[in-house]
């Protein structure tokens, strides 16, 4: 039986073979489906929005604190915003921290804090069932985090010995290198707190901290999900309306520095069998008017799989296996970088590809070819990312945090089809500044010394970002 | 607007009841399910929730079923579906995909490897079209092979052999913990076993493995049932199937006693600790309750494990692992283990570590466990569930995973019944019957430098 049915077939595939030669065209649009999106300002000033995205019968949630940034008391306790985060969620005035996650697997919940140079955000969710139990607990976390001199000692032990840990790993070493390099005295140059930092902080510290800048009128709670819009806001009410306002603390961010010329920065880790690699710089702002054409700049040069630099140094040269580059825009200026871990002895060639693609990028325009298929990349991609919770609520967030159009949403698809080659050109030109570039390298120094030191001036470091030796263009 | 539940009515009956103990209205994915004659699987389900599509081949091939002397040759055949085909050359795959506004990806596991794009939902076709390409003329030359050899190495190194720990809690526990080849060799692969291949043997896996009858294709997104299927009968039909390949024998023989081991690492700065428990069968009565176990056990802060070693001990920095080391309850087939991975303080030792599970291990079976610790448990598998199923690749792969191991995707609307049914009687059981010593390995592994506390 078998036999016969495969020799039917065989009949049918001939016919239609020709026609699966090329790529079929693509069928009618389909409508794009945006998000309903409703916003509302409660009388503390906490701005609430809401997006229905009933995909499953969750709720994903985030409560962002725009005032509570790595700047945030950054000169008297340097990494405060980041323990305040990781410790708010080990107790509140009324639950202990064993009570909070008994409460949360309760309703098949998750609450997370974390904080970077921008806010600090309070990541949530639940079953949508749950969703006023859900806002009770964020409320409780924002409001009343109660830093149990316990839960205060432990978290510090404990992420001084993480830290510790991470100093092992190429990617937290090359991270922390880069954001050093190209920021400098900038708080966005934070990554981790020195271990004194640390151990410094109080109980007291991180209360005062919190009742500074975890305040709802410097907040926006973010809530997408299976919701009805209604029932949502009126439990949000109940939950948030009773947190006090406080006074907008100023900005504490102090003018973006730049870099006057091309350097390396090389962190020893002896032993390495691979060198990682970032060349970057600082870039734009998020709300700059050149962040389309960067970041389709940056989908042809490395962004996307079929990048330029991953056909080149990947799938014709066998280099490496993830190559990437990445367009950071924060609130007061951003990062565009490229990167790669390759075997050692291919050090200095990837060094030399990167800066060519790179420097071809800010030479000749892109084809059209390569722009049509970035921007079809980025719209499709980003119809993708808005049918997630997550990735709705965390788009939604940017909005807010950087303070975008309202209507961005709607706007991505236009923004991203009027751009030109030019266009593209012009921010390479402008942004992939390799005269000026950082170039970080984590590995081991002896073994790559000689393919890395004919492109510029060679600071060492040891992986605790200790500078064993400053050098030339000879060892 | 498509709903799996509605809700509104659950949550004025559940206010009522002390501990949530809720029985979920079932789930009302779509499913279509065919078979061509040429043996391929078709699964598709439509959702408008969003217009995009996900695109999908499963192969029912995975580490375990490489040849022996060719460690990492089930993922280094993965990278050559990427190299071209017929109509495709090497590397357009990604081109077309993203070109199209999309995006793509492949993945080898333990008895399965992946292949998927998702699209915008009016490109399906395209996406039907590639995979349909490369399942009929994979197109392999030697050069490809070498560039692709070199690719896979670099992803060794970046995540194994450059790494502090190099994912010990994969590789090594599996060496271990297993002993028969096909289950506990090192799927990633030793560099000298991937540089070791050759274009035959790439022709003859392709040609034993990836076979319309070896495979699940599936779809679900924004699309319409009928319309799909005539893509699938015009791309598909014609590829012929292949006789069905030798099912390798993966019995493991039942572990006696418990082994121990020790490693020193080269590149990490503190101790770390892994452990794997073998698991009864997914078709066994004990499996939902042990699925609910390790739940308990060591899913989030919440979790017993949690409790005990990071916050009420202060002896370890972190704990992570669960039921099947890549995926969930249901993408394998083979013998699995329960893996745990912890790193742990300098000045502590791996003993005193392994006491302290197994004194959460002793609480459970001598007293079991609580009605609410249950509830809960199920609540919060419940959850983690559904976030499974959010976006169009998620269920997907679930839909394969359940065509591919079940025959039978229309489970994805009852798989939730057999865990809310677990009683903590069965808990506590299935703690004494499994998460005993002599069905552990334990792998100890310690810097081999001195003096980073």
């Amino acid at each position: 039986m078998k036999i016969t049915l495969a020799l039917i077939t065989l009949t049918l595939a001939l016919t239609p073979a020709l026609a699966q030669k090329t790529p079929p065209p693509p069928g009618p649009a389909r409508p794009l489906n945006l998000p309903k999106i409703a916003e509302k300002k409660l009388p503390n000033g906490l701005t609430v929005v809401l997006a229905p995205l009933p995909n499953v019968p969750k709720i994903s949630s985030i409560l962002t604190f725009r005032s509570a940034t790595t700047a945030s008391d950054r000169k008297a306790r340097p990494g405060i915003a980041q323990i305040a985060a990781s410790v708010a969620n080990e107790g509140t005035d009324t639950r202990t921290s064993k009570q909070l996650k008994e409460e949360l697997r309760s309703i098949g919940g998750s609450l997370s804090l974390g904080s970077d140079a921008d806010s600090t955000t309070m990541s949530a969710s639940s079953l949508s069932e749950f969703s006023a139990k859900l806002f009770e607990l964020m409320s409780d976390v924002a409001q009343h985090p109660s830093f149990p001199e316990s839960e205060v000692k432990l978290a510090q032990g404990n992420t001084i010995q993480q830290i510790r840990a991470g100093r092992a790993e190429p990617g937290f070493l090359v991270n922390e290198r880069f954001q050093k390099a190209i920021y400098g005295d900038h708080p966005y140059s934070f990554v981790v707190p020195d271990e004194k930092s640390i151990s410094a902080l109080t109980p007291t510290d991180l209360r005062a901290f919190v009742a500074k800048y975890y305040i709802p009128n410097t907040s926006h709670l973010i809530v997408v999900g299976d919701i009805d819009v209604d029932k949502t806001f009126a439990q949000i009410e109940r939950a948030f309306g009773s947190w006090k306002s406080g006074d907008a603390p100023p900005d504490e961010n102090p003018p973006v520095p730049k870099r006057d010329k091309r350097q390396i920065y090389f962190v020893n880790r002896p032993g390495s069998i691979q060198s990682a690699i970032y060349i970057g710089n600082v870039s734009i702002p998020r709300k700059d008017k050149d962040y389309f054409a960067l970041r389709t700049a940056d989908t042809i040069y490395g962004g996307s799989f079929y990048s330029r630099l991953t056909r080149n140094i990947r799938e014709t040269k066998g280099y490496t296996y993830s190559p990437f580059s990445s367009s950071n825009t924060r609130a007061k200026t951003g990062a565009f970088l490229a990167g790669a871990f390759v075997r050692n002895e291919v050090t200095g060639p990837t060094l030399l590809e990167i800066f060519y693609e790179l420097d071809r990028m800010r030479v000749l325009p892109v084809t059209d070819e390569e722009l049509s298929a970035a921007k079809e990349y980025s719209t499709g991609n980003f119809s993708v990312e808005l049918a997630s919770q997550f990735g709705l609520a965390g788009r939604i967030n940017t909005v807010y945090t950087f303070d975008l159009d309202k209507s961005f949403i709607n706007d991505f698809r236009p923004r991203i089809e009027a751009l030109t080659a030019a266009d593209i050109q012009k921010a390479a030109a402008k942004y992939f500044d390799t005269y000026r570039a950082a170039i970080v390298i984590v590995g081991d120094w002896d073994k790559v010394k000689d393919q890395v030191t004919p492109f510029g001036e060679v600071t060492i470091y040891d992986a605790e970002g200790n500078i064993i030796n400053k050098m030339g263009s000879t060892d | 607007m498509r709903r799996y539940v509605a809700t509104s009515i659950a949550v004025a009956l559940l206010a009522t009841t002390a501990f949530a103990a809720t029985t979920p209205k079932p789930l009302n994915v779509p499913v279509v399910y065919y078979k061509l004659p040429n043996g391929l699987k078709v699964v598709i389900s439509e959702d408008h929730m969003a217009p995009v599509v996900t695109v999908a081949v499963y192969y029912n091939v995975g580490f375990r079923l490489e040849p022996k002397g060719r460690t990492g040759f089930a993922h280094l055949f993965e990278h050559m579906m990427f190299q071209g085909s017929a109509n495709v050359k090497k590397f357009e795959h990604a081109k077309f995909v993203e070109a199209n506004g999309g995006s793509l990806n492949g993945h080898t596991d333990f008895d399965y490897t992946n292949y998927y794009q998702t699209l915008p939902s009016n490109r399906v076709e395209l996406g039907l079209w590639l995979e349909s390409d490369r399942m009929r003329s994979l197109d392999i030359s030697e050069e490809n092979l070498k560039n692709q050899q070199a690719v896979v190495s670099e992803e060794v190194r970046v995540n194994v052999l450059n790494q502090p720990y190099q994912l010990f809690e994969w590789i090594s526990l599996w060496e271990n913990a297993f002993t028969n080849w096909n289950n506990s060799h090192n799927g990633y692969g030793e560099l000298a076993e991937i540089n070791a291949a050759t274009i035959e043997d790439v022709r003859s896996f392709f040609k034993t493995y990836y076979a319309p009858n070896n495979a699940v294709l599936t779809v679900v997104g924004d699309v319409d049932v009928n319309e799909v299927k005539k893509m699938v009968e015009k791309y598909y039909a014609g590829i012929p199937s292949q006789p069905a390949p030798k099912r390798a024998d993966l019995t493991e023989p039942p572990q006696t006693k418990e082994k121990r081991v020790s490693q020193t690492d080269k590149l990490a700065n503190l101790p770390a600790l892994a452990t794997g428990y073998h698991l009864p069968p997914q078709n066994s009565a004990d499996f939902p309750a042990m699925a609910l176990l390790v739940q308990i056990l060591q899913a989030g802060e919440g979790s017993r494990w949690y409790q005990r070693l990071v916050k009420e001990k202060e002896l370890t920095l972190d704990l992570s692992g669960g039921l099947n080391y890549f995926g969930n309850e249901f993408d394998y087939t083979g013998p699995m283990i329960m893996t745990t991975r912890t790193t742990y303080k300098p000045g502590h030792t791996a003993d005193e570590v392994l006491r302290e599970m197994d004194a959460v291990i002793a609480d459970i079976t001598s007293k079991g466990i609580t009605d609410k610790e249950l509830a809960n448990a199920k609540v919060q598998y419940r959850s983690n569930f559904y976030s499974q199923l959010e976006g169009s690749f998620g269920k997907a792969h679930l839909l394969s995973a359940l065509a591919l191991f079940r025959d039978d995707p229309q489970q994805i609307n009852s798989l939730l019944t057999p865990f809310e049914n677990v009683t903590a009687a069965q808990v506590k059981s299935a703690a004494a019957k499994y998460l005993v010593p002599t069905n552990r390995t334990v792998i100890d592994r310690v810097p081999e430098k001195k003096g980073t506390n």
